[in-house]
């Protein structure tokens, strides 16, 4: 008999549900900036709108979805033992919180001691939790390219942050630095080495999972993270010297990579070994898609400068990954990780197989598919609000009716939980 | 007793496979096995197994699939 892997330190339910149920707030405060601030806000990629609105989605929703969804799937998934779950929850969580309302406040009033004040919360917050979830990543005897990926995602979000809150500072202090090239390699840090690659080991085990799909080619699914690492480290020697094509180089491969790995999940999609197509499917695929639209637009953008070398070429290249990648495949994934882990405490409780509310039962697919379709639209019309800015305030208002919704679907699903647990009690 | 007990959860959606597990481990005699197929490690389950007094072992076959055959602790082997 095999020794097992140990789960007593597995966190309660509450330290996952905790930043699920925060991050579709940030994504309803993104729709409300752009209802307020309008066209300026997609007028270029530096315009502080832009920055506020980029830092909603990738501080506020990314971060909180993927932060809290590490907790839980760090122990679960890798074997790993997470060091007092709840309390580092009850510190980084709220420390994220207001370090990225500080950032987006800071972008929108430009006010310097909001900039420090960000990078030090930013800097404590994700330091205090890479170093816990860093230790228990690296501390599991378990293998396998999910884990692969979860340590080098630690790597790239520890980047992401040096790189952030370098930025922060030296704004907020008015500091002498490289501040484009360090911009640019805090994107490709951010959306290459820490958000594409935990989409990609998060994927790995989701995707086969609850898509019944054949499992990712060992090889890729190796190659594709230590790949997205290698070009966010190659783009970082840019700043080297006057070397700012080596930042270019770098981001195209990043996303050769991801080119790689969605082709892979869409092959995989088709070859399914049941039919079921639902919500998540949908939504997966769909990120899937943008990621390959990404490509087709980079290689547009290089081959007709006109297009390319218009201020609005890399709003459009933002939206596409921001909201067309990541919030579609995070909206699909935690429409599986909040049931499956309202099933799996309730089986901790006691509750027998029979007794607890399958995994449909905890969120309605009709509330699902409704939210989903609303999501998609809001991408499809923010990316219209691109070329025809007279859109951008409907896009912002369907942005956060959508993640209204799904902040409601996922409330729903914890009132199950809540149900049943006091039922438990009672009984 | 009937034949092997084999549940086989490569086609099912989770938590399905380990719904049918626990439900079976309730029938399972001393020094019967049980076996359950999966294209993944059941980390939850080996917890539930532990906690409720199980004892198994896993083996990965050449197509992926894990097989795991799991038995009462208080049986001799």
């Amino acid at each position: 008999m095999q020794p097992t892997l140990s789960f007593e330190q597995a966190p309660p339910i509450s330290v996952p549900f905790r930043f699920l149920l925060t991050a579709p707030l940030f994504g309803v405060a993104a729709g409300l900036l752009l209802l307020w601030l309008g066209p300026e806000a997609l007028a270029s990629r530096w315009a502080p709108g832009a920055l506020a609105l980029t830092h909603l989605i990738t501080t506020g929703f990314m971060l909180q979805a993927m932060c809290g969804a590490l907790l839980q799937l760090v122990p679960v998934a890798a074997g790993g033992n997470v060091w007092r779950p709840r309390l580092v929850a009850g510190l980084v969580h709220p420390a994220l919180i207001v370090a990225a309302l500080s950032l987006v406040a800071a972008f929108l009033s430009m006010r310097p001691p909001l900039f420090v004040s960000a990078a030090v919360l930013f800097a404590a917050a994700l330091g205090f939790y890479l170093s816990v979830v860093g230790i228990a990543v690296l501390r599991t005897s378990a293998q396998g390219a999910t884990v692969l990926a979860l340590r080098i995602a630690l790597l790239g979000l520890a980047a992401t942050a040096v790189l952030g809150a370098t930025l922060a500072v030296g704004f907020g202090l008015r500091l002498e630095l490289p501040l484009i090239e360090l911009a640019n390699i805090h994107t490709v840090w951010g959306l290459g080495g820490w958000s594409m690659v935990l989409l990609t080991g998060i994927s790995y085990l989701l995707v086969p999972m609850f898509q019944l799909t054949p499992a990712y080619p060992l090889r890729m699914a190796f190659a594709v993270p230590t790949a997205l690492f290698a070009a966010s480290a190659l783009a970082s020697l840019q700043l080297a010297g006057n070397l700012r094509w080596l930042g270019e180089v770098g981001a195209f491969l990043a996303l050769a990579a991801a080119v790689g790995y969605a082709i892979t999940s869409l092959w995989l999609q088709r070859r399914r070994r049941r039919k079921l197509t639902d919500s998540t499917f949908h939504l997966f695929r769909s990120a899937m898609i943008a990621i390959l639209l990404t490509f087709a637009s980079c290689v547009a953008f290089e081959f007709v400068p006109a297009l390319g070398e218009h201020p609005r070429a890399p709003v459009w290249l933002g939206i596409l990954v921001l909201f067309g990648v990541f919030t579609l495949a995070i909206n699909g994934a935690v429409y599986k990780i909040v049931p499956f882990l309202n099933w799996l405490h309730l089986q901790r409780r006691g509750v027998t197989a029979g007794a607890a509310p399958n995994m449909k039962q905890m969120i309605a697919e009709s509330a699902i598919r409704r939210q989903a379709r609303l999501q998609l639209a809001a991408v499809g019309l923010l990316l219209a609000a691109v070329l025809v800015p007279e859109l951008t305030r409907p896009a912002g208002a369907l942005l956060a009716a959508s993640f209204a919704l799904l902040e409601a679907n996922l409330i729903a699903g914890v009132k199950v939980y809540l149900r049943v647990s006091r039922a438990i009690q009672a009984a | 007793m009937s034949g092997p007990r084999i549940i086989d959860g490569r086609n099912l959606l989770p938590p399905e496979p380990l719904e049918l597990t626990i439900d079976a481990l309730e029938s399972l005699s001393d020094g019967e096995y049980l076996t359950l197929l999966l294209y993944c490690q059941p980390h939850p389950l080996y917890e539930i197994l532990r906690r409720d007094g199980y004892l198994w072992e896993e083996n990965l076959q050449a197509d992926g699939t894990r097989e795991i055959r799991i038995r009462k602790a208080t049986a001799g082997r």
